[in-house]
């Protein structure tokens, strides 16, 4: 049973029923935040009984937005490894360096938990056919888990988009839309069809739910540490999800009294120099970001010139006393070669930035030796194979 | 002090939002609903701020703001625009940008980062 109980508008609070299709806000036009009864649920739920389930992002449903076991669609979601990293910590000066490596996920990225959650929440409530714009590996989930909950899905993605994304979202039954331009162009472009078609847009932020998914990792990261939250997790941002995601688990794990510490983590976003929006607001003081006029990157999960949720990351990331940086492509393909060399990690190019990140958090003296790190890796780098010499 | 903002926008959607939204904060909004109609208005009435949509039904947004930024009514030469799209073409934002817009919004607008631009040029008239 899930401890659902209602959407809040971010900004204005408006609450939105749950048993109905919604989006996000039509009044403020800001993404709608999913609500739980966590009062009860603290003296109902026993955080060690979660353990003895079976693997699996499903294994958490009572926090998750589906009521019916028949809708929860299951492809192995979850429970990714948290790996020690300690050729990389030996060289870096720290012992407590860790990934969480999400490319064990089905399609091979850590989008699969939001859309897992999304389109479950979505078959739930009736919906038959799905529109997604995409960088790629979104797409590939969302056609994955469509194919597997007998939805129809529709996908605008960037023709340049790793040809792994385009072909396995095409193999899986989606119709694939080759766009000339970027995700924001796609967005525009899925909007448009969305509205025309009656079709539901699960578009970053334009639904509730793909954040509820990802926020699982959070709790995955406090079980697996023994309900201590670690001090610094390094989070690549494109449309910042992941971060948000886990910046609430934290807090409704909080409420639920399962920590054992008492300091949230402090949350660094990482975006490629090339594509920065997040990191340009975060140390102008702003509150929103600046659409990223030509954004160009290797990693092109980071190819997001602004995010819908933008105002709700630089809001986390601050609450957290947290950081934000950019690096460069070059950076970005060292580091992924450093981690296949070093710790045989074949990460893609977004998570082989949050090592590059970490390393200029370290020269800068923001991150201590003594300190638990995490860095993210999103997802695998074979789905970017034409980035490697 | 009211400060007046101009919406060159066709869809009746967004122009109800953006009028609640910089309504309830005292800035007076007046509406065009298609390019040639916004060039007149902001001419006529010379606004503190413009808010430009790209795609209309006439002229485009990238239009409107070029001739704006060359109008004999040298005011609006520097009145701050504000480009709102859906951006549902490859290089909107630039394009925005190059033909005199000073800053970018895309579709859907959230409206606290409306208030936000706006007050950005001119202050909370409600207060």
């Amino acid at each position: 049973m899930s401890y659902l109980t209602e959407l809040r508008c971010y900004d204005c609070g408006q609450t939105y029923d749950t048993s109905k299709v919604q989006r996000f806000c039509p009044d403020c036009q800001a993404p709608l935040i999913v609500y739980y009864d966590l009062e009860t649920a603290r003296h109902e739920l026993d955080r060690d009984e979660f353990r003895r389930r079976p693997a699996g992002m499903w294994r958490w449903h009572e926090l998750l937005p589906v009521h019916k076991k028949e809708n929860m669609i299951h492809l192995g979601e979850g429970d990714t490894p948290l790996l020690h990293l300690p050729n990389l910590g030996t060289r870096l000066g720290l012992s407590h360096l860790y990934v969480k490596d999400e490319s064990s996920n089905p399609t091979g990225t850590f989008k699969a938990r939001g859309l897992a959650a999304a389109v479950s929440k979505a078959k739930e409530l009736g919906i038959t056919k799905v529109i997604i714009p995409t960088a790629g590996n979104a797409g590939g989930a969302m056609a994955a888990y469509a194919a597997r909950g007998g939805l129809e899905a529709y996908i605008f993605m960037p023709k340049d988009t790793p040809e792994a994304n385009i072909k396995e979202s095409r193999i899986a039954g989606a119709t694939v839309i080759l766009i000339n331009g970027l995700i924001s162009e796609a967005a525009g472009m899925a909007g448009e069809k969305a509205r025309a078609e009656g079709w539901f847009d699960v578009s970053t932020f334009k639904e509730p739910y793909r954040a509820e998914g990802k926020k699982i990792m959070g709790y995955e990261l406090a079980e697996e540490f023994g309900w201590q939250l670690p001090d610094v997790i390094i989070y690549p941002t494109g449309g910042g999800t992941g971060l948000v995601g886990m910046w609430k688990a934290f807090k409704e794990m909080e409420t639920l009294g399962w920590l054992e510490n008492a300091h949230r983590p402090r949350m660094v976003a990482v975006q490629a120099e090339g594509c920065a929006p997040v990191i340009e607001a975060f140390h102008s003081g702003a509150s929103f970001s600046d659409f990223w006029v030509g954004a160009r990157t290797v990693a092109s999960g980071l190819r997001v010139p602004k995010s819908f949720a933008d105002q709700i990351i630089l809001n986390d990331l601050r609450e957290s006393n947290g950081n934000a940086d950019a690096v460069s492509d070059e950076a970005i393909l060292e580091a992924q070669k450093k981690w296949a060399y070093e710790e045989g990690i074949f990460a893609a190019p977004e998570g082989a930035a949050t090592l590059a990140g970490l390393e200029k958090l370290i020269q800068d003296g923001w991150v201590q030796p003594e300190e638990k790190v995490v860095l993210f890796n999103t997802g695998t780098g074979l789905k970017y194979l034409r980035n490697i010499v | 002090m009211t400060f007046n903002i101009l919406y060159v926008e066709d869809n009746s959607d967004n122009m109800r939002l953006v009028k609640r939204a910089l309504g309830a904060k005292g800035y007076t909004v007046h509406e065009a609903p298609n390019g040639l109609e916004g060039i007149e208005k902001a001419e006529e009435l010379t606004p503190d701020v413009i808010l430009l949509d790209i795609n209309l039904p006439d002229i485009d947004g990238y239009e409107v703001a070029r001739r704006l930024r060359q109008s004999k009514n040298t005011d609006l030469h520097y009145i701050p625009i504000i480009a709102i799209t859906a951006n549902a073409l490859k290089g909107d934002a630039e394009k925005a940008l190059a033909a005199g817009c000073d800053v970018y919004m895309a579709k859907p607008i959230n409206v606290r980062e409306l208030w936000a631009r706006v007050e950005a040029f001119v202050p909370d008239s409600s207060e």
